[in-house]
């Protein structure tokens, strides 16, 4: 006998979890299907390594609205998070140490460039105009360009304070959407690990170099960011981001909703043009009034419907939705924490990232191996060291260390033979990198996992290994995300709805397209009890 | 016009409007605002006119030492300035021949969209790529008819769009975006911040033809065919002179005598208007007081006053060079210093003694045809990119993508003898070369265009027997280009319209008071089309009315 509920979610991730805990708020007979064993998706912990804990795959959080964390109120679920503080970037001739303190910054600053310690002040006030300006949009369902009026309204708001802002930020603003995230930077910076830094933002899980237009885009989609209100800031979730899926997960189940795993969606079922309900791997059906995708869009559109269900136009549209992942994560258990050839006494440098960009042309080059279908001979590295402030990751005196690593790209040239027969080639490839600048890292080691764009495809389901369910780039947000005119959570199957990051306003661990969705699907309840 | 009459500065040499340019938007600019009454003076600092659009001799032999194709110039500049039938144009029935550079095979490009289609039908997974061809020919027609009106205005004023999809679009001005296909509407703002590649690669999977037809996004400017944005170059590279007749295979139009014969017509149009030209004359300032023009300063030591210039030199020049830092202000300065101006296009003009043989052409007049259209050697996307990255570090391409055209065989005028010119684009060489552009460097330039010619054309080089090779550095120095670029400033989506050059002086006004921006750094950009100069020109005469009124 077939269960029934008001709501089916496909995908436990934070964005399937969120989108449940609304509905179940709403008092809907909500259900979350997971496909692993545990619930998360790429916000993840785990223990590849015996006694270590890994946030697997994502591993900071500053995009997580904050109406998320209020409205579901994750503080009383368990939801910790410490500040992450600061950047840290060896370079061949010395270091760039930037903390939270602004005196200390501007120093580290000069000691590259006085220009760009002057230009400092100005660059963050620019950017934070921007941010401000156009946070709201990630908080409302993107409208269409074709689409009701009424869509509009919400943004009437945003249109007038563009007209009121001054012409310098409308400029950095428009500059920034279009451009490369280099050329944004290099109109205020000349240092170079100041300007491969603080371009990284421009490529994170892109497949894009910094001189790339488009990288404008993805580095505001890194600024969006706010912890207790201040603007780029990063946190560490104590536990790992698998405490992040946990709180929300705690939070859904509270409102009344049920959490499965190890339950895999084999198919969406219809009846005529509408979702009714689902059919599992075993064979299982369950039923619904709404069916909810967290899955991406690939997943969603055509690995889950049945074939031909969908019009021509909108599953072409699909096909060509890029999600070509470039990036990959290297965990490291250490028994020490590395030295630092280049670095200032103690251990401070270390409590935030350690970003191995130590210039432009560095990361640009990086870009050009993957372009050509190979891994970055010297790959970007965006590290983390959370034992630092959480030592329950790693039993008591040792540590963890987790790489995200650009570029891997996820269509490797013919020549390597695949991502499983390079792994942990690639692996070594990341430790090589690391030890330039920190000869002992190697020693430390007692344990790694490298996790290749095929591994995040195949574990975590994500397509193509793309860490935010479909590249960033300016014609896949807003209202072309996933499809221009379906961009409001909803499909061209009745009562199937999109709440992932292949959704308005894309990825990160955010949770936005999960709240968005759930919004979306009961006005439209409203409007048929009306 | 009495009103400025009135506020004629007297001395002795004045005018109403300094036009400082004489290439083909100087000429356009001055041909209108001379025609609407107002006291021209252009100002040309080399001996002729033209700018890049020179016909120039090589040996004795007319050839186009730039630009060689003038297929976009727009048609309403032509009526309004009356150069009729002063100007003939031959359009080859071949677009595009494209010699595959290691496989032997070949495409062509006709003029004939099924007749390039039945072509392609012959290919590997032929029948695929034929259908494919022709819906992006078709997608690509219906845009360009759209941009087309869009060629002909000022660049929209983002702040006050009609409608929200306008607003979008950031066309808000001449052509109403709601009138286009509500697909081709979706299509447009979805395909402009696109790469050429990612664009083209929803249609065709043929790698050759995928980067043969992508290319056309990246010639002339420092990007590859995957570099986002490159969508809106080649959406703009649709627009033709008929309208729309772009398509996939974009144009190949060639004037009678030399794009030098556009320059010999809007001269004499301009003289005709009354404009007064001055070649020779280098401008060393723009001489300003209290935010407002006063004139320019020259090299031989004479000013000219005048209350109004319009500088179609590129904008870093005319913003950075010509003014000082009271006049333009940091901000503005930092901001112009990013913009992307770093030129990459070298030009290789060679004579020789007779056609040489293209193997895929075969010979005889069937060769003779396909050697009519522009001659694209390139392989696939990833070869381009290569080719693109070096000059990232500025060095030159080891294979450089080549586009030659052969114009004495378009038009036998140019050479009376059995003699041809190959006029070849080459790309990749960077201005900024990281060990300079000296003798050897060019040597090296040359010889590694001569190989990539060779590869597709055994035995051209025994044919040369007089060669002439322009690189980005001196587009710099003998034409002024600040940072050597053909474009004066990098297309793409990121200085695209009113980001041409920048945000905030996208609309031809500069914060300078009647100093008007025009050119290939303007919107609508590059290429023989005269729209910069004539948009404005039209901005500086409706700003004139207003302040009359």
């Amino acid at each position: 006998m077939a269960e029934r509920y008001d709501v089916i979610v496909i995908g436990g991730g934070h964005n399937g979890l969120t989108t449940a805990a609304y509905l179940a708020k709403a008092g809907l007979k909500t259900i979350v299907l997971e496909r692993r064993s545990i619930l998360g998706g790429a916000t993840l912990t785990e223990s590849p390594v015996p006694g270590y804990k890994f946030s697997v795959a994502s591993y900071l959080v500053s995009l997580l609205r904050p109406q998320v964390i209020r409205e579901l109120d994750l503080a009383k679920h368990g939801l910790q998070m410490a500040p992450s503080v600061g950047t840290y970037t060896p370079h061949w001739d010395g270091y760039l140490d930037r903390r939270t303190d602004h005196a200390d910054t501007i120093r580290e600053i000069r000691k590259w460039s006085h220009r760009d310690a002057d230009n400092y002040d100005d660059f963050k006030q620019t950017v934070n105009d921007i941010t401000r300006f156009i946070r709201p949009a990630i908080d409302m369902a993107a409208p269409d360009p074709y689409g009701d009026p009424k869509e509009w309204l919400e943004y009437a708001g945003l249109a007038k304070d563009f007209g009121h802002l001054p012409l310098r930020t409308k400029g950095a603003l428009l500059d920034l959407i279009a451009g490369s995230a280099y050329d944004f930077l290099s109109r205020w910076f000349e240092g170079e690990p100041l300007v491969a830094t603080m371009s990284a933002s421009g490529i994170i899980g892109t497949f894009l170099g910094i001189k790339s237009p488009g990288t404008g885009m993805v580095f505001l989609h890194h600024y969006f960011g706010e912890i207790d209100g201040s603007f780029r800031e990063w946190a560490l979730p104590q536990g790992g981001t698998g405490s992040v899926a946990a709180a929300i997960a705690s939070a859904a189940q509270s409102f009344g909703a049920t959490t499965r795993t190890d339950a895999p969606v084999k198919q969406v079922l219809l009846k005529g043009d509408r979702a009714v309900g689902v059919v599992l791997e075993s064979g299982e059906e369950l039923y619904a009034d709404t069916i909810v995708s967290a899955a991406d869009a690939k997943h969603t559109f055509l690995d889950m419907l049945p074939t031909g269900s969908l019009p021509t136009d909108f599953e072409t549209a699909i096909r060509n939705f890029k999600f070509r992942g470039s990036s990959a994560k290297v965990n490291f258990a250490l028994d020490g924490l590395p030295t630092f050839t280049a670095a200032p006494p103690g251990n401070g440098h270390l409590m935030g990232t350690v970003s191995i960009s130590p210039s432009p042309d560095y990361m640009e080059k990086a870009y050009d191996d993957a372009k050509h279908g190979h891994p970055s001979k010297r790959p970007f590295l965006d590290m983390l060291i959370p034992t630092l402030t959480d030592p329950t990751m790693a039993p008591a005196g040792k540590h963890v260390a987790t790489a995200f690593v650009q570029y891997a790209p996820h269509k490797l040239a013919p020549e390597h033979g695949g991502w499983d027969n390079i792994k942990e080639q690639f692996g070594d490839l990341v430790v090589d990198t690391i030890s330039e600048f920190a000869p002992d890292f190697r020693d430390k080691i007692v344990g790694r996992q490298v996790m290749t764009p095929l591994d995040l495809e195949r574990t975590i389901g994500l397509t193509e290994g793309n860490i935010f369910q479909g590249e960033i780039l300016v014609q896949q947000m807003a209202f072309n995300r996933p499809v221009s005119g379906w961009a409001r959570y909803k499909t061209p199957i009745r009562d199937y709805w999109l709440a992932s990051s292949s959704a308005h306003p894309g990825g990160g661990i955010m949770a936005a397209p999960g709240r968005l969705a759930a919004l979306e699907i009961l006005k439209s309840k409203a409007q048929v009890g009306e | 016009m009495s009103s400025v009459a009135k506020k004629r500065p007297t001395g002795p040499a004045s005018a109403d409007v300094v036009v400082l340019g004489g290439g083909h938007n100087g000429l356009v600019a001055a041909s209108y605002l001379a025609r609407a009454g107002m006291r021209v003076i252009v100002v040309e600092a080399r001996s002729e006119l033209g700018g890049m659009a020179l016909t120039a001799s090589i040996d004795g032999v007319r050839a186009p030492m730039l630009a060689h194709t003038v297929g976009r110039f727009r048609p309403r500049i032509a009526r309004d300035l009356g150069l009729g039938g002063s100007v003939r144009l031959i359009e080859p029935e071949t677009r595009v021949f494209a010699p595959h550079p290691t496989n032997g095979t070949a495409i062509t490009l006709w003029r004939d969209a099924e007749k390039t289609a039945a072509a392609l039908a012959e290919r590997p997974n032929g029948a695929k790529t034929a259908a494919g061809y022709l819906k992006l020919d078709g997608r690509l027609r219906r845009i360009g008819a759209y941009f087309s009106e869009v060629l002909d205005g000022v660049a929209p004023d983002l702040d006050g769009g009609k409608s929200v999809a306008e607003l979008l679009a950031g066309f808000a001005f001449r052509a109403p975006f709601t009138d286009l296909q509500e697909g081709d509407g979706r299509e447009i703002l979805r395909m402009l911040p696109m790469s050429a590649a990612d664009l083209v690669g929803e249609y065709l999977d043929d790698e050759h033809l995928l980067a043969l037809i992508s290319w056309r996004a990246a010639i002339y400017n420092a990007v590859g065919p995957m570099s986002p944005g490159t969508g809106a170059t080649l959406l703009f590279d649709g627009i033709t002179s008929d309208g729309a007749d772009g398509g996939a295979a974009g144009q190949t139009v060639v004037a009678i005598g030399g794009p030098g014969a556009i320059i010999d017509a809007l001269a004499t149009a301009a003289r005709g208007f009354g404009a007064e030209i001055r070649t020779g004359a280098q401008v060393v300032a723009i001489t300003e007081r209290d935010g407002r023009v006063t004139g320019v300063a020259l090299a031989s030591g004479e000013e000219i006053a005048a209350p109004y210039v319009l500088s179609t030199l590129d904008p870093k020049t005319t913003l950075l060079n010509l003014l000082g830092v009271e006049a333009t202000g940091p901000e503005l300065r930092r901001r112009l210093r990013a913009t992307r101006s770093n030129g990459v296009t070298a030009k290789l003009n060679l004579l020789l003694d007779r056609l040489p043989d293209f193997t895929a052409a075969g010979s005889g007049p069937s060769a003779q045809t396909l050697l009519r259209g522009r001659i694209v050697i390139l392989d696939n996307v990833l070869g381009i990119e290569k080719a693109f990255d070096a000059s990232k570090y500025g060095e030159m391409s080891e294979t450089p993508v080549v586009e030659a055209l052969i114009p004495t065989l378009i038009d036998p005028s140019l050479a009376p003898d059995k003699r041809h010119v190959v006029s070849a684009i080459v790309q990749y060489a960077p201005a900024n070369l990281k060990s300079g552009w000296g003798e050897a460097e060019r040597k090296q330039l040359a010889d590694r265009t001569m190989s990539v010619l060779e590869s597709v054309a055994p035995g051209i080089g025994k044919r040369v027997v007089a060669r002439q090779l322009i690189t980005p550095a001196d587009l710099e120095k003998d034409w002024g280009a600040s940072g050597g670029h053909a474009m004066h400033v990098n297309e793409g989506f990121d200085q695209f319209a009113q980001w041409r050059p920048l945000y905030g002086i996208g609309r031809h006004e500069t914060p300078i008071d009647g100093l008007f921006l025009s050119g290939a750094g303007t919107h609508p950009g590059g290429g023989v089309t005269g729209a910069p100069g004539a948009n404005a020109a039209a901005r500086l005469i409706k700003h004139l009315r207003r302040s009359a009124e």
